[in-house]
């Protein structure tokens, strides 16, 4: 029984929060928000270097061959730092299906660019009247000869104007619930789009809305069997949750640090806020959500690494703990910090308007819910 | 990561197993668990049950081989716990005495009172209790007023006591006395043996809200403890009450893989329950709810395994056993409240006109003892913010 992230994990760990502090943590997304990509620009060079993109990329294609497991203190410091980016995206999502779905050619494409940083892939899979529901997929792609022709509007498209490559989820045939939907991968320079930009409150997500009109790839960019996009999709959905679980976790973990070191020093009624119960009380619950969150999150991407039976269950509940959770405890850390909570300058109002992007980032905390119902056997 | 169990706790499992399976009392595994409802009956029945234990070589299970244990590993005693669980084993009579008396005086103990006590607490002929709450003294243990003064050869104890568990049913007492004041109030306390069947001592029942009675009143009149019975320094019982509190290891995980139990006998629940000829449990609003229990549940279970695995590599158990104590009691109490909920209008039909098994109206009001006793979730979260988050102490303490 040994339920913890080996000492290399932690090592690797450390690493990472080691460089992100000396490169400003937060400060990055700050200068972001601005208007001045330059510090990220650099961090997220830096992340590659240290070897965090290849973590989980085979050695053929120049990875370093490692589980999910090592990818929980990676994401988890880049949740803590509120690194803008799409590598929760292009690891936790792209990564994983093309190595289990894609061509060779494709795997030798991508593979090895993903793995030193030098291209990130997102999902372009929600359209501007829709929801989550394979049925609300509009944006077709008909099959001509060897050519597909694209055409439709995806909304919300997480870095949509800069991304590499768009994962595009469309219809490639008629179909209910699922059927006649494929998954595609389009690389941005290759096509032309008319992308406009979509403002978010969480403002180090850069979204866009991304038209393509008679957009023509070939269809060796079809990722896996063509009308099979949806059940792909499915496997996908399990390692991107997992790993948004870490993501948010580091979140979380900051967040609690913070209270709890403001709880200390700022001081009312002549001594320290944090010896009030209102407070401590308060402070305690975050704690004990956090942790709650974190074992959640560590099962679930153990089971997703050894493909244990229960691992459907562990993740989708895993991700509605945790997505609700952290929206309380940033909730309570800019109530417990007072004023000052409320203002821009502390990082509080970050992380919140993060836990409300990811609230309903591929489906809501109910549908998670009752996936994880299904998932039961309930 | 690693979930799995070595072979030689496999093995440790499976040997319980197999004993369990012959030694439980008659009728045990086909659900014939109620146990009698007379004291002296009740009493002698768990007796039994302990000395059968005790024959076996299961009764003691942490303590060392040369009292009569098996020096099992903390894995083991988790695992112990579990298989208890399993088969809904009868209470240890005796729990007071294996989990915390008995293992504390072998560590600290004088070599007359291990020979005195440790046996026959082993066989359950001796069953003991703590004295330890008085009615000015819950949360804040500090302020007992229990006296204890020395006259000549003997102490002469005076006070209430209360909150008593196996009260009613022990022949020796764990007391927490006062012998001397001083402005630091831990310290100036003795613990005592102290002999429950003297004239002294008067023990009083206390119903709870379910209708049972755990619990009790213990009155001291002028009843009678000599040196021998100190446990530790005089005046540092304090210092002897945490040493007893670090050899209760398991008792929360018990707790935590009870509820584990319960929660699949309340997904049964969910699905017998219905609605219009429909299960509650394909209610789309039951279910989110469901899930939310289920979520928090796997997550107070995987927070123990987590706590567990860092008490084994540091060596003793940290404040994070607070976490769980906070997390299994309040989920212990919203999943019964939860399920009299799922009952409709016909939950509060109980006993035999409960319209489900009557445990459920039982349990929901047991439940609320679970977030006071042992330490009050208030206190939990003192502990947890103090101890493991640094936060400063409230004034006074």
């Amino acid at each position: 029984m040994d339920f913890s992230l080996s000492q290399e994990q932690e090592m690797f760990r450390s690493s990472v929060r080691k460089f992100l502090d000396g490169n400003g943590s937060t400060q990055i997304a700050r200068d972001f928000i601005r208007g001045d990509g330059s510090s990220l620009e650099k961090a997220l060079a830096g992340l590659a270097g240290l070897g965090c993109t290849a973590i989980t990329i085979p050695e053929k294609y120049e990875g370093a061959e490692l589980g999910s497991l090592d990818l929980v203190p990676v994401l988890e410091e880049l949740g803590r730092a509120h690194l803008p980016g799409i590598y929760l995206e292009t690891l936790a999502f792209s990564v994983p299906l093309i190595e289990k779905y894609g061509t060779e050619q494709q795997r030798q494409k991508y593979l090895p660019q993903i793995a030193t940083g030098s291209r990130t892939v997102t999902l372009a899979w929600l359209e501007p009247k829709g929801g989550y529901h394979p049925n609300e997929v509009q944006t077709s792609a008909s099959i001509e000869g060897t050519s597909l022709v694209i055409n439709g509007t995806k909304s919300s498209v997480p870095e949509g104007e800069t991304a590499d490559t768009y994962l595009l989820l469309v219809r490639t045939s008629d179909g209910t619930d699922g059927e006649g939907l494929s998954l595609v991968l389009v690389d941005r320079d290759e096509i032309k789009v008319k992308t406009r930009k979509q403002k978010s409150f969480d403002e180090t997500r850069m979204l866009a809305e991304v038209t393509f009109e008679k957009v023509i790839v070939s269809t060796d960019c079809v990722l896996g069997e063509i009308n099979q996009g949806w059940s792909i999709l499915q496997e996908g959905l399990l390692h991107i949750n997992a790993a948004l679980c870490s993501l948010m976790i580091g979140g979380m973990d900051r967040l609690v640090e913070m209270t709890a070191e403001y709880a200390k020093i700022r001081v009312q009624f002549g001594q320290p806020i944090g010896r009030f119960q209102a407070i401590k009380h308060r402070i305690a619950d975050m704690k004990t959500d956090l942790e709650t969150a974190r074992s959640l999150s560590y099962y679930a991407t153990w089971a997703l690494e050894t493909n244990a039976a229960d691992r459907e269950a562990a993740i989708f509940s895993a991700r509605a703990f945790t997505t609700e959770a952290y929206i309380r405890i940033a909730s309570h850390s800019i109530q417990i910090h007072g004023g000052i909570g409320f203002t821009e300058e502390l990082d509080c109002q970050l992380y919140l308007k993060r836990a409300r992007y990811y609230e309903n980032y591929l489906g809501s905390i109910q549908h998670y819910r009752e996936k994880a119902a299904v998932a039961l056997n309930w | 990561m690693d979930f799995s169990f070595t072979k030689k706790e496999e093995k440790f499992r499976s040997v319980l197993r197999e004993w369990l399976e012959q030694n439980l009392p008659e009728g045990w595994l086909e659900g014939k668990t109620a146990l009698p409802e007379d004291n002296r009956e009740y009493s002698q029945f768990l007796r039994n049950w302990q000395k059968k234990l005790y024959e076996g070589g299961w009764a003691a299970i942490a303590w060392p081989k040369q009292y009569g244990g098996r020096d099992a590993t903390l894995m083991e005693e988790i695992i112990y716990q579990q298989e208890m669980v399993r088969v809904k084993a009868p209470p240890l009579i005796n729990y007071v005495g294996i989990h915390m008396v008995g293992p504390t005086l072998i560590q600290i103990g004088t070599e007359e009172q291990k020979h005195k006590y440790i046996e026959k607490m082993l066989t359950g002929e001796e069953v003991w209790c703590q004295g330890y709450s008085e009615p000015n003294a819950g949360s804040d243990l500090t302020a007992i007023k229990t006296t204890a003064v020395k006259d000549g050869e003997r102490w002469i104890i005076n006070g209430q006591k209360v909150w008593t568990s196996f009260g009613h049913l022990a022949d020796k007492c764990f007391l927490l006395a006062r012998t001397s004041n001083h402005e630091k109030r831990q310290k100036g306390i003795t613990v005592f043996l102290v002999d429950m069947h003297q004239p002294g001592v008067e023990t009083r029942p206390i119903i709870q809200m379910d209708g049972e009675h755990d619990f009790n009143e213990v009155y001291f009149n002028d009843a009678v403890a000599y040196d021998a019975d100190i446990v530790g320094e005089i005046d540092e019982g304090w210092k002897v009450m945490i040493t007893l509190l670090m050899h209760e290891r398991t008792g929360i995980g018990a707790q935590l893989f009870t509820l584990e139990q319960q929660f699949g006998d309340f997904v049964e629940l969910a699905k017998e329950l219905q609605e219009n000829g429909s299960p509650l449990i394909k209610d789309p609003l039951v279910r989110q709810k469901m899930v939310d229990l289920y979520t928090r549940n796997r997550g107070a279970q995987l927070n123990y395994y987590r706590n567990l695995t860092t008490t084994l590599k540091r060596g003793y158990p940290g404040a994070e056993g607070s976490m769980d104590k906070l997390l299994v009691s309040e989920l212990t109490k919203e999943m019964f409240s939860y399920a009299l909920t799922l009952h409709g209008h016909q939950g509060v039909l109980w006993k035999e006109d409960a319209i489900m098994d009557s445990s459920w109206q039982k349990n929901y009001l047991y439940s609320f003892g679970m977030t006071i006793g042992g330490g009050t979730s208030e206190i939990q979260r003192n502990t947890i913010a103090e101890r493991i988050l640094g936060l400063p102490k409230d004034m006074g303490r």
